[in-house]
């Protein structure tokens, strides 16, 4: 009974992330910026893979890299250019992605906080 | 007045003492910024001009057969013929010999001793605390400046004397340090005040009667693709750009995969300030420009905090300016140091020989 617990609450947490396909908008500050940046993400989900694009707006959009869901954690990648945006967020609500993103080129790296939100 | 005058220069000194002596080193770091790190990469950097250079194809070419399967996010265009051209890959930025199509070397993203030096700079390498904390800092140095130069009226003295184991050489070097460098660091804390409250700047430039709005034109509309269709290539995309800019020279492509049309960035030799703020967006499929951003459309605000942006960085007279900021940079630890040895020995906290 013990060593089923751990599987069963995995279950539940793997249960407990709904579906993330279809579209996200929010922002995020970078730590020291000054500016909140607007983001609108298509999520796709087939499994724990994510794909699908993401970028300031409908228009230009990037393609995600590197997409997985681990139980309500979400982990992927966009290449705007020199730039790499590594977002790590969890599924605070169905409908809610928050977390941080680190944003990395040559020679620098930062952070910033990220919050989206599930169009109805 | 002299005492009080003293007292607060003193006090500065002593409060923001770190920040100023860290602003400046790191200042005169990163006024050198691209050279020190073409010094720490020679390798990838420097290439023989041997031929005209191949196309963009060629080097993507080149590219693709040793990275297979990762797709070229965008070519960085060298800016000296003796310089190596750049392709951005998701997984890193390749240096590629433009003339015999040799990869380089690779670099993978991720902060360097020249970032940490620039994070450092602008925001103690931390967040909004970091941040506010430099730009009061930069406020300060203003006043540390303007009573420096009240107590340094009445002797006036521009000479050094004395051993440098005495007081009286530290003394001197203070004041000779701090007359001479008076002028550019009065410049570099003005500049720096103003990128350090360049909200509220530009919402003040933008308040003044005639300042302009940005004005960005969409010439056109992104087509949809045709099944079937074939995208132009990225030389077909650039000669595009540099008709629709004339006289302007191509420094970067990126890929219509990364945010949906070719954006070249084209620079302008007419414009010292803003040389580098020229776009043209194509379409991938048409070839149609779709928008064209010129350093023309920048708004008046956005202009005023350029000049003053390139003044603080040296920028704005090439290589004598930057070289005048670094110097001038390095005099504030210089002024830290000797100021503080003056206080030690004044308050025998620190005898002398």
């Amino acid at each position: 009974m013990k060593r089923l617990f751990p599987i069963v609450l995995l279950l539940t947490v793997s249960a407990s992330a709904g579906d993330l396909s279809g579209q996200w908008s929010g922002t995020f500050k970078v730590d020291g910026g000054d500016h909140d940046i607007p983001q609108i993400f298509t999520l796709k989900q087939s499994g724990n893979v994510l794909t699908g694009s993401g970028g300031p707006d409908t228009q230009e959009q990037y393609p995600i890299e590197m997409g997985r869901v681990d139980g309500d954690r979400v982990k992927f990648e966009v290449t705007t250019g020199e730039w790499k945006f590594a977002y790590d967020l969890r599924q605070t609500e169905p409908d809610a992605l928050k977390g941080n993103l680190e944003l990395k080129s040559i020679n620098n790296s930062r952070t910033a906080k990220v919050s989206l939100s599930k169009a109805k | 007045m002299r005492k009080l005058i003293f007292k607060i220069h003193l006090l500065i000194a002593l409060t923001t003492g770190t920040f100023l002596v860290l602003l400046g080193t790191t200042g005169s770091i990163i006024a050198f910024e691209p050279e020190l790190d073409r010094l720490l990469h020679p390798h990838l950097s420097y290439v023989s001009p041997v031929s005209e250079a191949p196309s963009l194809g060629q080097i993507s070419d080149a590219v693709s057969r040793h990275f297979v399967g990762e797709p070229i996010v965008a070519f960085l265009l060298p800016s000296s013929p003796d310089f190596s051209a750049q392709v951005v890959l998701p997984s890193g930025i390749v240096y590629v010999n433009q003339y015999t199509g040799e990869i380089l070397g690779v670099r993978t993203r991720g902060q360097t001793f020249l970032g940490l030096a620039r994070a450092l700079h602008v925001r103690l390498a931390t967040g909004d605390v970091g941040k506010d904390i430099l730009k009061w800092s930069a406020v300060a140095m203003l006043f540390s400046l303007a009573s420096g130069f009240y107590l340094w009226w009445p002797l006036k003295r521009v000479r050094i004397r004395g051993a440098w184991r005495h007081r009286r050489f530290w003394f001197d070097l203070h004041h000779a340090l701090g007359i001479f460098s008076l002028f550019p660091l009065l410049v570099l804390a003005v500049t720096g005040t103003i990128i350090g409250f360049e909200d509220q700047a530009t919402r003040l430039i933008n308040k003044q009667p005639g300042s302009t709005k940005l004005n960005i034109t969409q010439t056109s509309t992104q087509t949809e693709p045709t099944p079937g269709a074939t995208p132009i290539t990225p030389d077909e995309a650039v000669a595009i750009a540099r008709a629709e800019m004339p006289g302007t020279i191509p420094y970067r492509v990126q890929m219509p995969r990364f945010g949906g049309l070719y954006r070249v960035s084209l620079r302008s030799s007419q414009d010292r300030i803003m040389s580098d703020s020229n776009s043209v967006a194509v379409d991938p499929y048409s070839g149609k420009v779709i928008s064209s951003v010129g350093s023309r459309d920048s708004s008046i605000a956005q202009r005023i905090l350029a000049v003053n942006e390139a003044i603080h960085t040296g920028n704005v007279f090439g290589i004598p300016s930057r070289i005048l900021v670094s110097l001038a940079s390095i005099t504030l630890p210089l002024q830290a140091f000797s100021g503080l040895l003056m206080w030690l020995r004044r308050n025998k906290i620190l005898l002398e020989d």
